[in-house]
């Protein structure tokens, strides 16, 4: 059963004060969850914040399923999200893709047998000019070659 | 007040009335699947388009208010075409399994397919798959494919019933209706969503699969659930009723009706009827007709009653209707009669707030009228103690009709049969009819408030009155009619089953109410 | 050429600071602004000609003017949700210059009597978020947000808001609606923000660099801020540049230059050997310019407008003749049907149809009909909904094919890219 950390539930009390509706909290509450919780949101933990948040349940869900970076299965140790919209697609990001796939020996949005990577593909991430690009958790690494993303993802395992 | 134009006819609206209420005021038809006018304006499905005089473009009707002088079509081509590839939107990715939905023969998209659509789809690919027959607990079951995401049964729930379960969920095209983790929409109000689903996504477990509602034919009536009094439709046909669907009354009910009042028909069906008289003078039950029963009635109590009237007494129900009532007591009146007891279960202020009132009989209120120009009513207790003392020795009973809002109905029955002349008028039969301690007790069967003409009083003192629905049993006598041959005289009534009206063309679509 | 306001001092690192930024004459236009008449503002602002700079370029000072005169609390929301494809200019404006942003949003709360605002960042921009937390805390401590703010008796508070990943929040009543906790979904107009937007309050949403160019009216005045760009389309804007070019990136250039300058001067131009095909030229929404209409466009609202298309957020997307213009329309249907938040049934059945329609022509399984299909269904979205993401979804797939419809017939008969000359599975991976 997942419940947030001391700290985590310190954060949830501040947070459902700091707006003018107690709602508006959810956003900030699932990312501690997520945090909290190996990067991902379980359906018990969506019971759990309900409780704690005193909103209904359908409310968290919703808000849940709406975001994308809010994820529902579990991801690897390094989630790694290559931008592949227009202006990454023309600067290679798809055979970027493919090659941080192979590399890593794992399907797309599944995580790597050994739980360390999840390489999804995802929409634009506002790094046009430095394309092609991934997000590796909650950092940007840009103008990325086969190699320096291959690298980058290999140090921080 | 604003005057405006629509499809060339002059209208004038309230103050603040959107375009699509102005349609509505004028039955114009107008396409939509989302605004409803008992929920928040979602302005989603963006079907009730129409072009208006000086707009900038097409405008939704829901979201418009009308201004003075506003000139307003939905008849032009364009809004036509609008209106059928808005169709085609709806369409693409519905499961099209009209043949096995429940919901076909009252569907928005045949309505508006029919109305607006009747071309080939242009969609060649496939459909997005969504979850099926997904269980929402004791009354509702969901079809996500079917669904056209219009989020009535979403803005219910937060807005009405404020119980907050269902969702959408997901974005885009993969959005799905739902409750959290399928978690059972119990709330009391759940049928609700049912009736306001425009398709087959939302299904009543009660309903589905019973009737094609083609076979069914509808009238209003008033719910005999509760002081509340809502205003409903009653859908049967020559097998008996099949559901119950509120009517809009803005001082009653609004657009609502609560889940317990759903079910309100089944003691209405034949399954639980008494459908004959019966006597049981020795040791043995005999069966005859309710007319023939009041007659020998008439000829053994009614001179004994006038005789000796202290020791008679009535024992009445919040069941009945005024108009029964008042025969009653202008029976008992003539009879010399003076006791009378309020039998009541579910005496209780209690009120949820939206519907739902504690006192489980539509017409307390009404019998409490009537009685006032009688004499005090005393209770069923009183007349259990002066039957067990033996001042008591005939008495009448008025039973309940909604039994299963009587928790003390066997035991009370038990006691008011230990009188030496017991008379038990009811709708419905149940086991303990076995046991009666009486002598001379005879049962007389009446009809239901559904086969009925009459008034009922609802809490606030209101007078509802309603009109016969239809026949169930065919035998069953009104209070009035009983009491009327109780004084031997004769009536003019036919006891057979009145014949179904033959069904207008297109009934349902045009008679089920708001979309 | 480029012409550097807002970007001057973009370079240098320690403009991020409050103090670096205070001694390049930062918070010297909130002083001045505070001494001013808010309705002046207003006026100068309405006056200069700023129109939003977030995508739809609505004047700013009108759109403020839109307020009711009257006491009731309103807020100021900062649109810095940045998500059209293409565009990556408020993430450089929100990490190279913090506080620019604050004063801007100081200022003009100070204008439309807004004591309280937020700045609603997109959830990836990590280092936007970091950068602005820390410039808050620095205003905050300086008194430069808070009570009586540099001893004017103006109050503000500023908070950030941190969105989850949706591209639709970037339209002003989704970004309302998730700030609210909802879902991000737009909201029916009307009533419009401005009288009813945040919590039912009256609501100002603005962009990142629209703020921050309120500071440059109060420091050069009407006429200073008038001095670039043209009469419609006045000052200057950051251009986001991407896609083939040899120096993708940012840059300031007054309204009304020639793309041609920003492409093959200041971008760079194209990579040896490769020719210019075509641009977007306002992020991904906006429709698509042929390489001659582009070479004689100039980027300002109007110009942009003669050739059916949109200055929008100014995200310049630059495509070589090396790409297919069907693969190019796949990846952006892909990402309308992705981002459709789901409520309006055109918008949300129109974005997975013209995806799927589009892919079925590039897996090869299209039939020649479908070409009008796709300009059916974009026609039905146009127009049609709450917000505009049903439009643009439909202006890009309308465009690509009345543009470039020969490589669609192409792929349809072929099953492969005219371009490529290979199918979809070599160029998809």
């Amino acid at each position: 059963m997942f419940k947030l950390s001391p700290a985590g539930e310190e954060f949830v009390k501040k947070e459902l004060t700091r707006y003018e509706t107690k709602r508006s909290a959810i956003i900030p509450c699932l990312f501690k969850v997520q945090e909290e919780n190996k990067g991902w949101v379980s359906p018990e933990a969506v019971t759990y914040l309900s409780g704690l948040m005193d909103l209904p349940e359908a409310w968290v869900n919703e808000v849940l399923n709406f975001y994308t970076m809010f994820n529902k299965e579990p991801v690897g140790k390094l989630h790694v999200q290559v931008c592949c919209n227009i202006s990454c697609c023309m600067n290679g990001a798809r055979e970027l893709t493919k090659h941080l796939k192979d590399t890593f020996n794992v399907k797309e949005g599944e995580v790597s047998a050994d739980g360390n990577v999840t390489i999804t593909r995802v929409e634009c991430l506002g790094s046009c000019g430095t394309a092609p690009m991934m997000q590796v958790n909650d950092n940007y690494y840009e103008n990325l070659t086969h190699e320096s993303a291959v690298k980058t993802i290999k140090e921080l395992m | 007040m604003p005057k405006c134009t629509i499809n060339g006819k002059e209208v004038e609206v309230k103050e603040g009335a959107t375009i699509i209420e102005a349609f509505k005021t004028m039955s114009e038809d107008i396409a939509h699947y989302c605004w409803h006018p008992g929920l928040s304006i979602a302005g989603v499905c963006r079907l009730c388009m129409v072009d208006v005089e000086g707009a900038r473009g097409p405008q939704i009707a829901c979201n418009t208010v009308v201004k003075d002088g506003m000139v307003i079509t939905n008849q032009s081509e364009q809004i036509k075409d609008i209106v059928r590839w808005g169709m085609d939107f709806h369409l693409i990715n519905h499961p099209l399994d009209c043949p096995i939905c429940d919901q076909a023969g009252e569907c928005g998209l045949q309505e508006q397919y029919m109305k607006f659509g009747q071309y080939d789809p242009e969609m060649n690919q496939q459909k997005v798959k969504k979850r099926k027959v997904v269980d929402l607990g004791e009354r509702v079951v969901l079809d996500s494919e079917r669904c056209i995401l219009c989020s009535r049964c979403v803005r219910f729930t937060d807005e009405v019933s404020k119980t907050n379960e269902l969702g959408i969920f997901n974005r885009g095209d993969r959005s799905e209706v739902g409750t959290f983790k399928d978690k059972p929409l119990n709330n009391k109000y759940s049928i609700n969503t049912v009736d306001i689903c425009p398709v087959g996504a939302l299904t009543s477990k009660d309903f589905r699969f019973r009737q094609r509602v083609w076979y069914l034919k509808n009238d209003d009536t008033v719910c005999n659930g509760c002081s509340t009094g809502c205003n409903v439709k009653a859908y049967f046909n020559e097998e008996g009723l099949f559901r119950v669907k509120p009517v809009y009354n803005e001082e009653v009910n609004g657009h609502w009706m609560c889940d317990d009042g759903r079910d309100i028909y089944k003691y209405v069906n034949k399954e639980h009827r008494l459908l004959k008289a019966k006597n049981n003078s020795g040791s043995q039950w005999s069966e005859l007709t309710a007319g023939k029963a009041m007659q020998e009635l008439h000829n053994s109590l009614f001179a004994e009653i006038k005789a000796a009237p202290e020791k008679t007494g009535v024992v009445l129900t919040g069941q009945y209707t005024n108009e029964e009532y008042q025969a009653v007591f202008a029976t008992l009146k003539e009879l010399g009669v003076t006791q009378a007891f309020h039998w009541n279960d579910t005496d209780s202020d209690d009120f949820d707030g939206l519907l739902i009132r504690g006192d489980k009989n539509p017409n307390t209120k009404g019998l409490q009228n009537a009685a006032s120009a009688f004499g005090a009513l005393k209770s069923v207790a009183d007349a259990e103690a002066a039957i067990a003392s033996g001042s008591l020795e005939t008495v009448m009973v008025l039973a309940p009709e909604n039994i299963a809002v009587y928790s003390n109905y066997d035991k009370t029955f038990a006691a008011l049969s230990k009188a030496k002349n017991f008379v038990w008028f009811g709708a419905n039969k149940t086991e303990c009819f076995e046991t009666t301690n009486s002598s001379n007790t005879w049962m007389i069967p009446i009809k239901s408030f559904v086969e009925k003409s009459g008034t009922f009083t609802n809490h606030a003192g209101l007078d509802q009155t309603f009109n016969y629905v239809t026949t169930v049993v065919a035998g069953a006598l009104t209070m009035s009619e009983a009491m009327t041959l109780f004084k031997g005289e004769t009536l003019e009534f036919d006891l057979r089953a009145k014949p179904m009206t033959s069904m207008k063309n297109n009934h349902f679509t045009l008679n089920r109410g708001e979309l | 050429m480029e012409v550097k306001i807002l970007s001057e001092h973009y370079d240098k690192p320690s403009y991020k600071s409050l103090d670096g930024y205070k001694e390049l004459g930062g918070y010297e236009d909130l002083a001045k602004a505070l001494k001013m008449d808010p309705k002046q503002i207003v006026e100068d602002v309405k006056a200069s000609g700023l129109r939003g700079r977030g995508g739809a370029g609505f004047p700013t000072g009108v759109k403020w003017g839109f307020l009711p005169e009257n006491g009731e609390p309103r807020y100021l929301l900062c649109n810095a949700d940045e998500g059209e494809p293409g565009t990556f200019k408020d993430r450089l404006m929100m990490e190279a210059a913090p506080h620019q942003l604050i004063e801007g949003m100081i200022i003009s709360a100070f204008a439309i009597k807004s004591h309280k605002s937020y700045i609603y960042i997109r959830g990836e921009y990590n280092d936007s978020i970091r950068s602005l937390e820390k410039a808050l805390a620095e205003a905050y401590k300086d008194g430069l947000l808070g009570k009586n703010i540099l001893g004017s008796g103006f109050d503000h508070d500023m908070d950030i808001y941190v969105g989850a990943g949706a591209y639709i929040c970037g339209e002003e009543t989704a970004m309302i609606s998730s700030l609210e906790g909802l879902k991000g979904q737009p909201k029916l107009k009307p009533p419009f923000p401005a009288i009813e937007g945040y919590l039912g309050k009256p609501t100002i949403v603005n962009n990142v660099e629209s703020l921050a160019s309120v500071k440059y009216i109060i420091r050069d005045g009407v006429e200073g801020y008038r001095k670039h760009g043209t009469e419609k389309s006045a000052g200057t804007k950051l251009f986001s540049v991407s896609g083939n070019v040899v120096k993708p990136g940012n840059y300031e250039i007054a309204l009304g230059t020639s793309m041609k300058t920003l492409i093959m001067d200041i971008a760079g131009g194209m990579k040896p050997g490769r020719k210019l095909k075509a641009v977007i030229p306002g992020g991904s929404s906006t429709p698509i310019l042929t390489a001659d209409e582009a070479m004689s466009a100039n980027m300002d609202y109007e110009s942009i407008a003669s050739f059916g298309s949109f200055l929008g957020s100014g995200a310049v997307i630059v495509l070589d003749d090396s790409n297919c213009m069907v693969d190019m329309l796949g990846i952006l249907m892909h990402f309308y049907h992705h981002e459709s938040c789901g409520q309006c049934t055109p918008c949300r059945e129109g974005t997975g149809w013209l995806n799927k329609v589009v892919h079925a022509i590039l897996k090869g399984e299209a039939r020649e009909k479908d070409l009008e299909l796709i300009n059916g269904i974009s026609n039905h979205m146009m127009g049609k909904t709450i917000c505009a993401l049903s439009d643009a979804a439909a202006m890009p797939a309308l465009s690509f094919l009345q543009k470039f419809r020969d490589e669609f017939e192409y792929f349809i008969k072929e099953g492969q890219s005219k371009v490529r000359g290979v199918g979809y599975a070599q160029m998809h991976h």
